[in-house]
């Protein structure tokens, strides 16, 4: 059999297991609530949280793109494992607090966060739906990216059995389907099972590719002798880079759609905080050794395009499949590990797109089922439209988890700033999303990607802050001026 | 007490992820190797492994209350 059957072969067992799961979690859903779909009942433990927290976290981004990056920029993409260790470190100055907030007001999207927190203000409405507009965005393009990794993985691993374009329909089809069935539950149990197999798939391969090489030595002296550019110290606007990277990426995820609905979904706060703990050290386990596998595929395939580069990983799975049963077995593992990865990803973007469009940017009630039906319809929608874009790959994967945060940090104010002071307002949250997105969205456009390495969305953050504190001081002294103004129906 | 120490740790971790990048280093000068990797890399590894083990520790000592209605940054304020 060759590596291309029995890849099919895997997908075709893959495909059927989550059909099994799909109804098991139909079956086990108590009501056809929102809170149950899109939370799963809020009943999540230490374990699954954890599982859950890492398969989402873990997605196509971090298995095509971030070994697709150090094999485009060398041994500065250590600053991978940095970054991600940064969210979970960030995340202590959010989940403390908005956590109680959370479950004593029974959220069950982002964005009733903003209505709880300005609703009664006059562009309280406003603000939620700008921040729901740019988390939908953003949505949209991790959805996008998991659709392309989804392509890429299916037809290196079948050897083209299964095209680019087939990949991206028919696993598309899958999550829709799933998703609609299983709700968040589904998303959860798959979650944990992916989690495993990543694990190990992805350790088997880092020892393979350094066993092959003559061990890591080997790699950085054929590297260094390949493209010494690659090892040597970086230089001032890649090290401004990698503070700023670290910056972006930790704080735009405390505003991450799923990472939020999974600290509602939480069993307990002690739950959540022992699943933070151990969340910590997978960037060793996960960032780490998908750097050393895209370093380690730079003297294999020496000379590929940007966008090739994100195929190194299912072209090292081919490889190593060709190279006997062992790698047969072991690269099927990381392969279907990688699938139930970007899928896991996917579906959780799709119940999160479904919740932030119908309840934060539609306004429909958080407990009425109709709300559970109008989001799996609106997911459906902005799936159809992602595959449409992702059959023509024309961006790294990288390039679009950048362009993703950029736009969700400009949601930071609202969120991490607000839940600090108490006396910020709406309308200067409002300004500073304006402000912040025309600068990051702008420069964007005009294809500023950083200025001497700094991400043109840390500049918008920066103006955005600018910005809130300007409009802030300017509501102050004229609230003070009025004689008996309040500043707000909700503070007392 | 549990809360000083956190904020210590955190601060900690905040210096370590600054150190763990090769500010101090001569941009574009040829590394020796330690562990199997350019040196400067095996420095930010390092920082990362402290800063994660660190940050751990400060999970554990941090208090995640399911009900605090102490903590609303509204002043105690109703839902809607």
């Amino acid at each position: 059999m060759t590596a291309g059957n029995v890849g099919l072969w895997a997908l075709g067992a893959y495909v059927l297991v989550l059909v099994v799961v799909a109804e098991v979690a139909r079956r086990a859903r108590t009501d056809l609530t929102p809170s149950d779909h899109f939370l799963a009942g809020r009943h999540l433990g230490v374990f699954v949280l954890f599982l859950t927290l890492y398969a989402t976290t873990y997605s196509g981004n971090s298995l095509l793109g971030y070994p697709g990056e150090a094999y485009r920029r060398g041994f500065p993409w250590i600053m991978a494992t940095g970054f991600m260790i940064s969210i979970m470190v960030i995340f202590h100055a959010f989940v403390p607090r908005f956590r109680p907030i959370a479950v004593r007001e029974r959220f069950v999207s982002p964005g009733d966060w903003v209505r709880f927190r300005f609703g009664d203000e006059r562009t309280g409405s406003a603000l939620r739906v700008a921040v729901g507009g740019l988390m939908g965005l953003a949505l949209a393009n991790f959805l996008l990216a998991q659709l392309i990794a989804m392509g890429h993985v299916t037809s290196e691993v079948t050897e083209g059995a299964v095209p680019y374009w087939a990949g991206v329909v028919g696993m598309a089809a899958m999550i829709l389907f799933y998703e609609t069935l299983g709700g968040m539950r589904a998303v959860a149990w798959t979650d944990a099972a992916q989690g495993i197999l990543m694990l190990v798939g992805l350790g088997a391969l880092l020892a393979w590719l350094l066993g092959e090489a003559g061990g890591l030595a080997e790699v950085t002296r054929q590297i260094g002798a390949l493209r010494p550019e690659l090892v040597a110290v970086p230089d001032t606007v890649e090290r401004t880079n990698w503070i700023s990277t670290i910056l972006l990426l930790g704080l735009a995820s405390v505003v991450y759609p799923q990472a939020i609905q999974r600290i509602y979904a939480a069993r307990s706060g002690r739950a959540l905080k022992r699943a933070f703990a151990l969340m910590t050290f997978m960037p060793f386990t996960t960032t780490l050794v998908v750097t050393l596998i895209g370093l380690a595929a730079i003297p294999r395939f020496d000379g590929l395009g940007a966008i090739q580069a994100d195929t190194v990983m299912p072209r090292l799975l081919g490889e190593w499949a060709a190279s006997g049963l062992l790698g047969s077995v072991f690269a099927v593992v990381v392969f279907i590990g990688a699938l139930a990865a970007i899928m896991s990803t996917a579906d959780s973007v799709l119940l999160s797109l479904g919740a932030v469009v119908a309840v934060d940017l539609l306004g429909r009630s958080r407990s009425d089922p109709a709300t559970t039906r109008l989001g799996k319809r609106i997911a459906a929608l902005v799936m159809v439209a992602a595959v449409g874009v992702a059959l023509f790959p024309w961006i790294t994967l990288w390039r679009l988890i950048e362009l993703k945060m950029e736009l969700l940090i400009q949601c930071v104010p609202a969120f991490l700033l607000a839940l600090h002071w108490r006396r910020l307002r709406a309308t200067p949250c409002l300004v500073g999303v304006a402000v912040g997105t025309l600068i990051a969205g702008g420069a964007a456009l005009a294809g500023v990607k950083r200025i001497e390495g700094v991400h043109v969305g840390l500049i918008g953050l920066a103006a955005n802050l600018v910005a809130v504190l300007a409009v802030s001081w300017a509501q102050g002294r004229a609230d003070s001026g009025s004689a008996g103004g309040s500043p707000s129906g909700r503070r007392r | 007490m549990a809360r000083r120490l956190r904020r210590v740790l955190i601060a900690i971790i905040a210096l370590l992820f600054l150190l763990s990048i090769p500010w101090y280093r001569e941009a574009g000068e040829a590394p020796a190797i330690w562990l199997g990797l350019p040196d400067w890399v095996a420095v930010a590894l390092g920082c990362y492994l402290g800063a994660a083990l660190l940050n751990a520790i400060a999970w554990l000592l941090t208090e995640v209350p399911d009900r605090d209605p102490g903590s609303d940054p509204t002043g105690g304020g109703a839902g809607q």
